[in-house]
Parts: C-alpha cells; structure tokens; sequence
C-alpha cells in the first residue's frame, strides 16, 4: 500500500517540477512572486470555505472551490496591475482577506482543522487518486497553454507597452499568466501546503534564474533544481520520519543559498 | 513584405485634431492639432511632464484621448502593423534574461509560433544596422545603457515600420552611438516617417523637418528656424536659453535641457 503512495508521491513531485520550470520561471521574470504567495493564501481560504460547506451543506472538493477563488483573484489583480504600478498593495489585502476568510472558516470548523491543516502544509505522500488526476489535469493545460502562448507572455513581462503598440492585447496576456499560476497553485496546494508553495514554486526557479542565466536555462534549471528538491524530500522523509515539503523546501533554500555565491 | 506607403509622397502621415489626453482628470495634453507629412522627420521637445510620451502614446492608440488621431486615413489601432515604437528605456524590465537576438526577434515571432530563416536574416540586418550584430547571442541584461538603446532601436526598425515612433532614443547614448543612430536615421527618413521625442535637438538639426514644442499645449509648430527661437524656447522651459543662427541652422547653447 505504502508503494502506491510512494509512486504517487514521486510522479506528483515531477509535476511540480514542470509547474516551477513553467509558471515558476515567468513569475520570477515578472517580479510577481509576492503574487503566488497571496494566490496561494487565497487558495487555503477558498479550500477552508470549501470544507466548511461540505461538512454543512452539500459535499464539494475544496480544492474546487480553491481554485475558483484563486482565479477571481488572479483576475482581480491581473486588471489592477494593468491600472496601477504598484499592486503589491492589492496583493497584501487579497492576503490579509485570504487569511481571515482562512482563519474565520477553520475556527469554525475545529474538530475538522486537520483537514485544512493538510492544505496548510500538505502532505504529498497522502494523495488520493483524484488528487493525481486532479493534479495532473491541471499541470497539463498549464503547461499547453504556457507553451502556446510562450512567446507572447515573454513579449509581455519584457516591455508591456511596445507589445501592446504591436497590437498584443496586453491586459489579456498578463491575466492569461495570472490565471495559469492560480491554476498551478491550487495544484501544489495538496502536495506542499500554501506555506510550501513560494518553496517549491518559486525558490527553484529564483535559484535556477541565478546560475543559469537565459530563458530556456532558467526553464531547465528551475525543472532539475525542484526535481532535487522534491525527490530529495520525499526520499528523506522516509528515512526521517518528517513531512516531505519540508525537507523539499529546505534543500530548494540550500540550493538558492549555494547559487548567491555564485 | 514591402511597404504600401513606400513611395507615396506628400501624403499626410498623421493627422490630429484637437487631442486631449486626461489620467484621472488630470490633463496631461490639451487640445493638440497638427498635421505630419510622410516622409518627414518630426522632433517633439519640451520640459519634464509636458506630455511627451503621453502624446506618442496616444498617437499609437495606447492611452484612451479625445479628439481625433489618424494615420494614413485609418485609427492608430488599425495601423499598428505600420508602426514602429521604441518606449522610453526605463520602461522595459531587465529581470528576463532574453538574449539580444530574441529581443529584435520578439516582434516578428511573437504572433506565431516558429521562427523562420528569414526572420532571423531580418533580425541581423537590423542589428547590422546600429552596429550590434557581434552581439546576436549576449544576454541583453548584461549589455551598456547605449548597446541596449541601439538593441531596442533594432527592434523598432526590424518590422520595417512605416512611422517610426521614437521616445527619447539617445538618453542613454555615448557620442559615437549618437552619431551612428543619426546617420541611421537619415537614411530611414528618406522613405519613413520619423517622430523622435528630444532633450538635445543640436545634433538633429540638419535633418529635421518640424519642431514641436509641447508643454500641455503646442507651443509652436513650424521648421526648426522658425521654431527655434529665443523667445520660444523661454516660453517652453520657464528660463533664458541662448541659440546661435548660422544661415538656415541654428544651435540651442547648453542643448540637453531637463529643466
Ligand atoms: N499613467 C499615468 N497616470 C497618471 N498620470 C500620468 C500617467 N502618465 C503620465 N502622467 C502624468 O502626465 C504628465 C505628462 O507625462 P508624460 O510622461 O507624458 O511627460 P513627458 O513629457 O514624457 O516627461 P519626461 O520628459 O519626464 O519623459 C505628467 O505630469 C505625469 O505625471
Ligand atoms: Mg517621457
């Protein structure tokens, strides 16, 4: 029984290794980590409301409802960084309203907290087989939509009013992005937890865009630097008897330490 | 590719008709109509704030305005393809590590998916063109202030616009890039119409054709002699600036003006 989770386990930390090279990689050219951060935090509240109205209405994935909370937002602030320059104000206040939603829904849901519990920190060799599907559902149209548009996106993080002058409709692009890294949030949120998701998301790829250097090398890197990170996490686990997403997020810090050496 | 204006003549580039441009009810410019001849070089001079950039932006349809632009006789939105733009540099965000090749690159692939052999024998043109070629593979992030300038000047000219639309190109620019950039364009002003937002129009003199003088408002609008005059140049930055006549060329002393 114990394999099945393992190889779970396993498969679920190499798709999170694409989500890092991917989204992880263009959040850190856009400068908009602070962002996946608050999407994640934005994803723990739409996930507690969601437990709290299964276990008092009707019975819903939270992850479901963690997910359209997380592109509302993702809208939202895509179109407020288009109005305004700094909307890492708007991005804390989405945070602050994540996490008293978060902590309104878990007080009153106490006697079920371990569940939400599980989003907080997440537990990758805890995954159902909806979880996998789920999780690999979601990396798959990320990453077919990344890839699509690639070109473009980049255009966009690099110099938003020429593309826009050459006709790219800009305002969709960038909400385009901020919906893929919802997406991509809410499909670690399981496996890392919302405090691990900055962890694995964006520390690999800040670590890759270091050593690396260009676009495609920051891709590659950030893919092997969370590929390490997350199997060395899993494989530790078992020997340590502590939660994988921490030892992953651990050697994913080590690794960004080595690489501001270089 | 070639050009459906190349050749044409005395046809009016730009039209605009009492534009106003306003962020938040703040008015930036204010009732500006001029009309611009293709091919023809236009500078735009005026101090910081005077909305510079703002009338360039509204010139290529990307801030909402009041009043009437066109170009070629159709709205800026419906010409992008004819219209070349180089923002100002600080505009652009150095923390993608692209190299110099898919900067010039960006706008001819960005709207498919491959890169064909003939896009990058347009991209390197471009580059040969402001003497940046050598560097096709160094990352951009890591070039000067005036090798990136020139990079992005490449990028403007390598979809081979009809109106090039340039703000503040040289702020970055040693003499010698300044001077290559100029050489470049005089040529293209021969068959493309220019309009150059400048703090220093010295260097341009010979080759300009209009002068606008723009705080809020248009000043003036005429040929450098008959814009370019004491008087005028007090009106426009609030202080005395001296500018010496030889015949038909004139020169503004103590040319980079950020007052
Ligand atoms: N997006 C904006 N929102 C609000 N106000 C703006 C915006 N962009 C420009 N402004 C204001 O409009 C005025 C004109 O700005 P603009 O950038 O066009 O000036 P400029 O002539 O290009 O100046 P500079 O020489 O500094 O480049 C300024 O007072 C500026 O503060
Ligand atoms: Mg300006």
């Amino acid at each position: 029984m114990l394999d099945i989770l393992l190889i779970r386990a396993l498969i679920a930390m190499v798709l999170i290794a694409v989500v890092s090279a991917t989204i992880g990689s263009f959040s850190v050219f856009r400068g908009s980590t602070f962002f996946v951060s608050g999407i994640a935090h934005g994803a723990l509240a739409g996930a507690s409301l969601g437990i709290f109205i299964s276990l008092n209405f009707f019975g819903v994935d939270p992850l479901l409802i963690a997910l359209l909370f997380s592109v509302f937002f993702a809208v939202i602030i895509g179109y407020a960084s288009h109005r305004s320059e700094n909307v890492d104000i708007a991005i804390g206040v989405m945070f602050a309203f994540s996490m008293s939603i978060a902590v309104l829904f878990l007080s009153m849901i106490r006697e079920y907290a371990s569940v939400a519990w599980g989003l907080i920190i997440g537990d990758v060799l805890l995954l159902t087989a909806s979880d996998m599907i789920l999780l690999s559902v979601s990396v798959v149209t990320v990453v077919i939509l990344f890839f699509v548009f690639y070109r473009r996106l980049l255009f966009v993080i690099f110099d938003p009013e020429s593309a826009e002058a050459l006709g790219l409709h800009v305002l969709r692009y960038e909400t385009l992005l901020f919906v893929l890294i919802a997406v991509g949030v809410v499909a670690l949120l399981k496996c890392v937890g919302a405090i691990l998701v900055y962890a694995l998301l964006i520390v690999p790829a800040a670590s890759s865009r270091r050593l690396f250097g260009s676009v495609e090398g920051t891709i590659a890197g950030a893919f092997i630097i969370s590929l390490i990170s997350g199997l060395g996490g899993v494989y530790l686990s078992i020997y340590l008897n502590v939660a994988p997403s921490a030892l992953a997020g651990l050697i994913a810090a080590i690794i960004y330490s080595i690489s501001l050496f270089r | 590719m070639g050009s459906r204006y190349r050749g044409v003549r005395n046809l009016s580039a730009i039209e605009v008709k009492n534009l106003t441009v306003r962020y938040d009810g703040y008015v930036a410019i204010e009732d500006v109509s001029i009309t611009i001849d293709h091919p023809s070089l236009v500078v735009v001079m005026g101090p910081n704030g005077a909305g510079k950039t703002t009338f360039l932006k509204a010139l290529l349809g990307l801030i909402p305005y009041n009043g009437t632009v066109s170009i070629f006789g159709k709205s800026p939105r419906k010409v992008r393809d004819r219209l070349g733009y180089l923002p100002q540099r600080e505009r652009i965000n150095l923390n993608v590590p692209l190299k110099v090749r898919d900067v010039v690159l960006l706008p001819l692939i960005s709207r498919k998916t491959g890169i064909k052999r003939y896009d990058v024998k347009r991209a390197k043109e471009a580059l040969e063109a402001v003497g940046m070629v050598d560097f096709w593979d160094s990352r951009f992030d890591s070039l000067s202030g005036g090798q990136q300038q020139r990079v992005l000047f490449a990028r403007t000219i390598v979809t081979d616009p009809d109106i090039l639309i340039l703000d503040e190109p040289f702020s970055a620019a040693d003499v010698r890039t300044k001077l290559a950039l100029i050489d470049l364009l005089h040529k293209l002003k021969r068959e493309k119409t220019v309009i150059i937002v400048l703090h220093d129009i010295n260097p341009l003199v010979e080759c300009t054709d209009r002068v606008i003088l723009l705080n809020r408002r248009v000043l003036a609008y005429g040929t450098v002699a008959e814009v370019i005059t004491e008087d005028n140049l007090e009106k426009l930055y609030g202080t005395k600036i001296p500018v010496i006549r030889q015949g038909p060329v004139c020169y503004v002393v103590g040319g980079d003006r950020h007052a």
